[in-house]
């Protein structure tokens, strides 16, 4: 596409084909990140790059940032959790900001947000850091105490995660002080959370001139498993508080532009909780299923409103209007294996028949044996379905967490 | 069996019907998406295009309908990058490879070109690298290559790697052939199963199937044969109307009514005609056993005339008489014709005149059938006789061919090799066998004294129980495949290869105790080649043993190798006898249970199967080649022959056609060392 020298001139930190096809396909001037070993297939395909080696910020981590600068380069996208903070501290240059740099270690550090959060005067469980086991154990009982438990009745589960680390990577639910024992050393140290019953959601927000210019609502079905956009009308009935707990969000962290990504719990009460808030694309495949509902691309959309040049006009006239111009509801699911050992990969008839089947994303199993899986875990592909009624939808999405993929 | 298959396949048909335009609007928009993506983004949207293609290829009239979208596809960029990209350098032979693939993504990126083939050979599509010429020839080729997939349901084993996606080749190759014209391949498919025939299966039904295709082919209007399939005559006659009087295929009811009306003259001409048709392609007709069993009331001699038989089995027949009636009141039956050929073999053995072989075929006339064994021939070979008949018919075929036996798509090499072993070398112990398989469902065999009983053994190298078996096998080879996993186990703690001593107490006593290996058990590396080589020489080749012919057949182990010599796996096989074939080539001639022995094994070594003085159902290569495969023999260690007299020349042209083949990655350490170590300049 022709690119219109008056509009941004945007950096992609990371690899990925959806958004280089997306910047590609755009009007603004862009240029790829990436890692050393994308180098070839770049010159190959004519794909403008610079490599860069992400894995530890050091001092000569402002270079890349003046390499960009004195290429024109006006605002740097992260597109995964571990850009996050080489995309504050190149725009705090680029953008002559420094707050954004710290900005982006309080969206990459899970404690710090939370605590962050608090003082903003946002509803957050009861969370810890832990350093060792003996964290855990005391968590869990005074969690437990907490809740008027007495010796004997089940325990409240909690929950760890990373610090640092995207999505459920290295998530775990603990219940008893026996389960603390298969956690290795080298995990911690990890956030610990009280467990929130209630209803889990995710947030997928453009932010523009400090303001929201498109939110969705993704509705989990289950976490780890399953998601549609937009979601059913049940959870859309919150949108009012949803986006008022975005517009604290926004005011707390002190968010100008860009993506960002929040899950909540909204609990029978109606009560959100906020559960955590990333500055990047979300997993999933999100961004596909808000292609194919609404029709516009999501990286594009992320290039706007990152972009300092784009006008409060344009990126009004971008997106379309929340639910309303939805075609239809589109949702995937992450397949995992559900036996030990598993020689094919096989969809079961019931799946592909179903009219609201879509495409999916399998491939053939390299080993037979299945690696056991420790917290988690990570999927070993997406199904992709779509469909008129967001209910029907749901219930087939729970329902694939009982087939066999791989036998 | 498979009109059942069609039905199956009709009643897909009817409740796809309404699924197709909807996969097309997902297919089209898959594609739609390919081709508007960037050459770097093409490798992930193509997934979508290739699993959405899968859907419709499953669907009747979905090979069409991708046929007809094969420009925009090819232009989307479905090929870019792969193989598939330049059509004209692809091989027909590899079409076998991918389309049984367990990957999807290969069976329908192979379907989709041929597709796309199709619609150049056609002249629908004009492409820039491929003539409509050269389509055309390259289609043919693919087709006559996959002959099963136009006539065959799909197999055991392909049901095991590929579940649903086997239907997609069938469906490719229906569409092909009706838009190629049958023509075109017919006469290819018509030598092939020439080549089987002269093999001498047991099993025919795909072989049957076949032929009624063409028969069909030949009887339909619309389908313009031109001037191939003129050789298929004599197969389709054999089949449908072998004789005078049921020429134009009149149906068993009009035929039995002819008959009674026949006077001798016309019994003579009828007998002769089915016996030469039975002998030219070891086909019976369904019309065979109406004839044979109407003779049964009038004279021996015409029965002798429809067996074909010779003045050999002319003496048996007539010295069994009662039990030769009995065997045709009993197994003789339209639904089992070719046990009119397994008699006829049988009796032409003599194996009647060893003292144990009538009174066991008396007791398998009687044999009472297990719940188990009537259960599993009805399910493998329908209810249109009684499963003691069809045991039966098993029995004479296997009596009749021993070297006809099939291991199916089993990994039951061992169990058939025995099967066949028995029934060639040590009928009376087969029987044996059948009667405690089918009977008790319990075999017991005897390992070093000790009992192993296939009831309490674990399970045996086929993972599931295999169908895809003549009635004897199917009864007897689950038996017999635990009891030799079973002495396996029992050999696992002792040094070296476990055929030692599993063969000659699974086999029999005549398997020779002296054992050698070529290949060293805990590296797979080469091991005393030139020894093993002269101790095979010495022991088998007439020229070194002192001219002495085979007198046992000997199990032996093979490495299979592929048509580019490549190591495939090891293969047992039994070594028949040695001998100069009509050219004065010295070929060891050996029975192979693989279904097909006619195999390609690269580096110029083709397995002969006819024209080189092999009898019915052996497979053949002259000496030097065979040895050059062989990696395990079993020898009399008292019958050693002359060592000293082979010469180095005569090893080393075996030793060249190893390394080039399966040994090529196994030549050990040490020897590579000697060989670097004598270079100039090296270290």
């Amino acid at each position: 596409m022709n690119k219109n020298p008056d509009k941004g001139y945007i950096a992609l930190l990371g690899w990925s084909l959806n958004a280089i096809e997306a910047a590609e396909n755009f009007d603004r001037r862009y240029i790829v990140v990436a890692p050393e070993w994308a180098e070839e297939y770049c010159q190959q395909h004519d794909i403008p790059h610079v490599s860069w080696n992400f894995e530890r910020l050091n001092d000569r981590s402002m270079e890349i940032a003046e390499t960009l600068k004195e290429m024109g380069v006006d605002v740097a996208i992260p597109l995964f959790e571990e850009t996050v903070e080489w995309a504050g501290a190149i725009n705090s240059l680029l953008l002559d900001n420094p707050r954004l740099y710290g900005q982006s270690l309080l969206l990459r550090d899970k404690a710090l947000m939370k605590r962050r959060a608090q003082l903003g005067g946002i509803r957050v469980g009861i969370f810890e850091e832990a350093h060792d086991k003996g964290d855990v154990i005391r968590f869990l009982k005074r969690v437990n105490q907490t809740l008027l438990k007495l010796d004997g009745d089940p325990n409240d589960p909690i929950h760890l995660k990373a610090f640092d680390k995207a999505g459920c990577l290295g998530h775990r639910v603990i219940r008893t002080p026996d389960e603390v024992d298969t956690i290795p050393d080298e995990e911690f140290p990890v956030l610990m959370e009280s467990h929130l019953d209630g209803w889990e959601f995710a947030v997928e927000a453009w932010i523009h001139n400090g303001k929201i210019a498109f939110l969705n609502i993704s509705e989990y079905v289950t976490l780890g498993y399953s998601v549609f956009v937009p979601a059913s009308p049940e959870l859309e009935q919150y949108r009012p508080q949803i986006t008022a707990q975005i517009e604290k969000l926004i005011k707390t962290f002190d968010i100008e532009f860009g993506l960002i990504h929040p899950e909540y719990f909204v609990t029978s009460d109606g009560e959100m909780y906020f559960g955590e808030v990333a500055y990047r694309p979300p997993g999933f495949k999100v961004f596909e299923l808000l292609e194919r509902v609404y029709g516009f691309n999501a990286y594009q959309a992320s290039m706007l409103v990152f972009d300092p040049k784009s006008t409060i006009e344009e990126v009004k006239a971008f997106f379309p209007k929340e639910v309303e111009d939805a075609k239809c509801y589109a949702g995937c699911f992450g397949v995992y294996p559900r036996r030990r050992v598993v020689s094919r990969l096989e969809i079961p008839e019931e799946v592909e028949d179903d009219p609201y089947f879509e495409s999916h994303e399998l491939t053939t199993p390299m080993e037979e044996t299945v690696t056991k899986r420790t917290a988690f875990g990570t999927h070993w592909g997406l199904i992709y379905f779509k469909g008129e009624d967001p209910h029907r939808l749901r219930d087939l999405l729970k329902h694939q967490e009982e087939l066999d993929f791989y036998i | 069996m498979t009109t059942n298959g069609q039905m199956q396949d009709a009643s897909q048909t009817l409740a796809g019907d309404d699924k197709l335009p909807g996969l097309l609007a997902k297919f089209d928009e898959a594609t739609a998406l390919l081709g508007e993506s960037r050459d770097f983004a093409k490798p992930g949207k193509l997934p979508r295009v290739l699993d959405t293609a899968r859907r419709v290829l499953l669907q009747p009239g979905g090979a069409s309908a991708l046929e007809f979208r094969a420009k925009a596809l090819e232009e989307a960029g479905v090929f870019q990058g792969s193989d598939w990209e330049t059509p004209q350098y692809l091989l027909p032979s590899l079409t076998t490879h991918a389309l049984k693939s367990p990957n999807a993504n290969t069976v329908v990126i192979e379907a989709l070109s041929e597709l796309r083939l199709l619609a150049v050979a056609k002249g629908d599509y004009v492409h820039p690298l491929i003539s409509t010429e050269q389509a055309h020839h390259y289609l043919t080729q693919a087709m006559a290559l996959n002959l099963w997939l136009l006539f065959g349901a799909p197999s055991e084993a392909e049901r095991e790697t590929q579940g649903r996606l086997a239907q997609i080749p069938r469906h490719l190759f229906h569409h092909l052939a009706e838009r190629i014209g049958y023509e075109h391949i017919i006469d290819k498919l018509i030598e092939e199963i020439w080549r089987i025939l002269q093999q001498r299966p047991i099993q025919v039904d795909a072989v049957k199937q076949m032929i009624t295709q063409i028969a069909i082919c030949q009887a339909n209007p619309e389908i313009d044969l031109g001037v191939s399939g003129q050789g298929a005559d004599r197969l389709v006659s054999s089949l449908f109307g072998p004789t005078q009087a049921c020429r134009e295929d009149p149906g068993l009811e009009v035929y039995r009514e002819r008959l009674s009306s026949m006077d001798n003259a016309a019994l003579q001409s009828e007998a002769t005609g089915f016996a030469r048709a039975m002998h030219d392609t070891g086909l019976v007709s369904a019309y065979h056993p109406v004839l044979l069993r109407h003779l049964l009331d009038h004279s021996d001699h015409l029965l002798t005339e429809a067996l074909g038989l010779s003045s050999t089995g002319r003496d048996c027949l007539l010295c069994y008489r009662e039990l030769v009636h009995a065997l045709i009141r009993s197994a003789v039956h339209p639904p089992t014709p070719q046990a009119v050929y397994g008699l006829a073999l049988m009796l032409e053995r003599g194996i009647l005149y060893q003292p144990p072989v009538a009174p066991a075929m008396w007791r398998q006339l009687g044999l009472p059938l297990s719940e188990w064994s009537q259960a599993r021939l009805n399910l493998a070979f329908g209810e249109t006789i009684s499963p003691r008949a069809r045991l039966l018919e098993g029995v004479l075929c296997m009596l009749g061919q021993p070297l006809g036996v099939g291991q199916g798509n089993n990994p039951t090499c061992q169990s058939a090799r025995a099967l066949s072993m028995w029934a060639y070398n040590d009928p009376d112990y087969l029987l044996q066998m059948v009667a405690w398989a089918a009977r008790d469902d319990e075999i017991i065999m005897h390992f070093e004294g000790q009992a192993i009983s296939s009831m309490e053994s674990l399970g045996g190298v086929a993972h599931s129980l295999p169908m895809d078996l003549d009635p004897v096998s199917l009864i007897v080879v689950p038996h017999l495949d635990r009891i030799y996993a079973e002495m396996g186990r029992r050999c696992v703690d002792r040094e070296g290869d476990p055929h030692r001593w599993v063969n000659p107490e699974f086999h029999g006593w005549w398997s020779g105790r002296g054992f050698r290996i070529n290949v060293d058990v805990a590296t797979g590396m080469l091991h005393e080649v030139d020894t093993f080589l002269r101790h095979f020489y010495a022991s088998y080749h007439p020229y070194y043993n002192g001219n002495q012919p085979l007198i046992h057949p000997q199990p032996a182990g093979i490495a299979v190798t592929d048509s580019a010599a490549r190591f495939i796996g090891w293969h047992a096989i039994t070594v028949l006898r040695v001998s100069l074939d009509p050219t004065d080539v010295m070929r060891v001639y050996f029975y192979n249970p693989n279904n097909d022995s006619g195999q390609d094994w690269g580096d110029g070594i083709k397995v002969s199967t006819a024209g080189h003085g092999e009898r019915f159902g052996e497979a053949s290569l002259p000496f030097e080649q065979f040895a050059s495969r062989l990696y395990i023999f079993h020898y009399d260690p008292l019958e050693r022959g002359e060592l000293a007299q082979i010469t180095q020349e005569e090893i080393d042209r075996v030793t060249v056609y190893l390394y080039r083949s399966w040994g090529a990655d196994r030549v050990p350490a040490s020897d590579l060392q000697a060989d670097a170590g004598a270079g100039p300049g090296h270290g």
